[in-house]
């Protein structure tokens, strides 16, 4: 390793901090990677710093949803050697976007008691509309698996090896019952791309997609498994794959 | 069964399964006892403690014995730390002995597919030879056949033909007379020492609890035998199934099968105990001073599995969906026989019920 460390920024949109708390949470290495990259700006971390450039590795979370956000983004683009995007958020648009279901003044109508004229809030986008991104790293929070695999990597400077295979892969490497087939559940692990160590199906609850959708996801035919269960009406098996973690993959549809 | 010679019968016994029970608890002094924990078609391969936790009439697992112990999900094979110059090979062999109870014919068939895999050519894979040594596998001759199982069609089951590699076999061959046993009658079983390393075990193995085996028994057997052949409810032509599958390798079942219901999530993959495919990635600390060098299962059904320089070339799913119809029904050149024991795991744990059998048949047509 050089005698410079990697310069480093993590930057939020909206979304709840979440993904740059799991990187200030990153126990099993949060000293190496503290020594390893220069981070320059992460706010979570420290209130000093500075946004200004240039950054070999920047980090960013959220979703697009306010048009001073797109000129930020634009920036730090310009200032940035490898730009990821992490967490769903940014990735697929995640919680925030569940607002796209609605009109966005009936959605401020309602987080808001008084109409709030001056808001210049617009639709939830993902980070890639608007800038080349160099890769994702997903989950709500993100898996430490990706994490790591995107910061050692740029220590190396090599591609990262991202995950990029269904949550029943590493449900059946854990020889976790498996909750769709035994038990009826609607579970989204066979279309959701992998990286949590299939964390609820391991404590007996269906994966809801928080990672979203993997490559290919044969959407189509999963909601041709949910159909037969029996026990799920046409809306509920939409939602299932269109409002938490897939709202902007509905307004796409329609 | 018949045709056995003398010598073979001296390794012989009937055993009330209450002595059964005592046998295999006094092996767990030198082996972790590892059996079948909850019944029916979902039963789980687990260590135990005592005989009364396994259920022997289980049917089926969802991973199979061998996949789960001999080539284990994710393994270390190498790790080295450069600050300190320590490099080490991974962690091998295996600190503790097990012993596989209650292993299916198809299972056993299935290890010794895999010991051609890891184990033939000119470079034996070293963590599972230790293993593969350090395991005691006792097998099970099935008494019930499922509805997806078609062992029969490969000549894996549902009695085990093999006479090597793998240590004991039994067979459950009827009750004791007048003998209740708390919570139920006392099972007799056949137990047949086929190992070298089983036999040496005669010496404290309770000969004297049991019964040598006469004709009758053997007969009993047979007809247990055939009655199980009687009641398998799938088949293919095995015989015709290579030339149809390699001369259509674009045939709309694969096509439509993908489409309408592959959702390339690699389940089949994973509970197949065939399946050998496995990854191997370096994963380097942030200091980047320690490495380790990790192995993992991984599965043809994965968008980047036959990602290349260049590009993907299974980069559709009725591509990939075809791969692993192929691996099990075909491609025999690859170690001389079938890649599938027909043990039904892949259907019946699909999230869509995908036969691959039913894709065969079709193609046939």
């Amino acid at each position: 390793m050089g005698a410079r460390r990697p310069r480093a920024g993590f930057f939020k949109f909206t979304c709840c901090s979440g993904c740059g708390f799991e990187l200030a949470y990153f126990q099993r290495c949060l000293e190496e990677t503290l020594a390893a990259f220069d981070f320059a700006f992460f706010r979570l971390a420290s209130s000093s710093g500075t946004p200004e450039g240039p950054f070999d590795l920047s980090l960013v979370e959220g979703a697009v949803t306010e048009p001073f956000q797109i000129i930020e983004l634009k920036k730090i683009r310009q200032r940035s050697k490898v730009l990821y995007a992490i967490g769903s958020c940014a990735i697929t648009g995640g919680i925030p976007a569940i607002k796209a279901l609605a009109p966005e003044a009936q959605v401020e109508g309602a987080a808001y008691k008084e109409r709030l004229y001056g808001l210049a809030s617009t639709r939830p986008h993902v980070i890639n509309d608007y800038v080349q991104v160099d890769g994702f790293i997903r989950g709500c929070p993100p898996g430490e698996r990706d994490l790591f695999e995107a910061l050692s990597s740029a220590l190396m400077g090599k591609d990262p090896e991202f995950t990029e295979y269904s949550v029943c892969m590493e449900c059946k490497m854990a020889d976790n019952k498996c909750v769709l087939v035994e038990e009826g559940l609607p579970c989204m692990g066979p279309v959701t791309n992998a990286g949590c160590g299939a964390l609820c199906p391991a404590h007996h609850r269906a994966c809801y997609g928080c990672f979203g959708l993997m490559g290919q996801a044969n959407i189509h035919a999963l909601k041709g498994r949910f159909r037969e269960l029996g026990h799920f009406s046409e809306e509920d098996i939409e939602n299932r794959f269109f409002t938490l973690f897939g709202a902007l993959g509905k307004t796409e549809r329609k | 069964m018949t045709g056995v010679n003398a010598s073979q019968r001296n390794y012989r016994v009937i055993l009330p399964e209450n002595a059964l029970a005592r046998w295999l608890e006094w092996l767990g002094g030198f082996y972790t006892l590892t059996g079948p924990v909850g019944g029916g078609v979902a039963a789980r391969f687990t260590e135990i403690s005592k005989f009364e936790q396994m259920d022997l009439d289980y049917q089926s697992t969802m991973l199979p014995p061998g996949k789960k112990y001999l080539f284990e999900p994710v393994e270390e094979v190498l790790s080295f730390d450069v600050s300190e110059g320590v490099f080490s090979s991974g962690p091998y062999p295996p600190g503790r002995k097990r012993a596989l109870i209650g292993v299916h014919p198809c299972d056993v068939n299935a290890i010794l597919y895999l010991d051609m895999v890891f184990l033939s050519g000119p470079y034996a894979d070293p963590f599972y030879r230790a293993r593969r040594e350090n395991t005691f596998i006792i097998a099970l001759n099935c008494k019930s056949v499922t509805g997806l199982c078609f062992c029969h069609l490969v000549g894996a089951g549902p009695y085990l033909k093999a006479v090597s590699g793998y240590d004991i076999l039994l067979t459950e061959i009827g009750e004791e007379e007048g003998a209740e046993r708390r919570g139920g009658k006392n099972r007799k079983f056949m137990v047949e020492l086929v190992s070298e390393k089983a036999r040496e075990l005669c010496d404290v193995f309770p000969f004297s609890m049991g019964e040598q085996p006469e004709e009758k028994d053997f007969e009993k057997m047979s007809r247990m035998e055939a009655a199980l052949l009687k009641s398998f409810r799938k088949n293919l032509d095995m015989e015709g199934v290579q030339s149809a599958l390699l001369s259509r390798p674009d045939h709309h079942a694969l096509k439509e099968t993908a489409d309408s219901r592959c959702l390339s999530c690699s389940n089949c993959v994973m509970v197949c105990p065939t399946c050998f495919c496995h990854d191997v990635m370096d994963k380097t600390d942030v200091s980047l001073s320690r490495s380790r060098r990790v192995r993992r299962w991984d599965a043809c059904q994965d968008i980047s599995f036959a990602q290349v320089h260049g590009g993907n070339f299974r980069a559709q799913r009725h591509a990939r969906l075809r791969q692993f119809v192929y691996h099990k029904l075909d491609y025999e050149e690859q170690f001389g026989r079938k890649g599938t024991v027909g043990c039904g795991r892949c259907i019946r744990w699909c999230p869509t019920g995908i036969d691959l059998t039913e894709i065969a048949r079709a193609m046939m047509e």
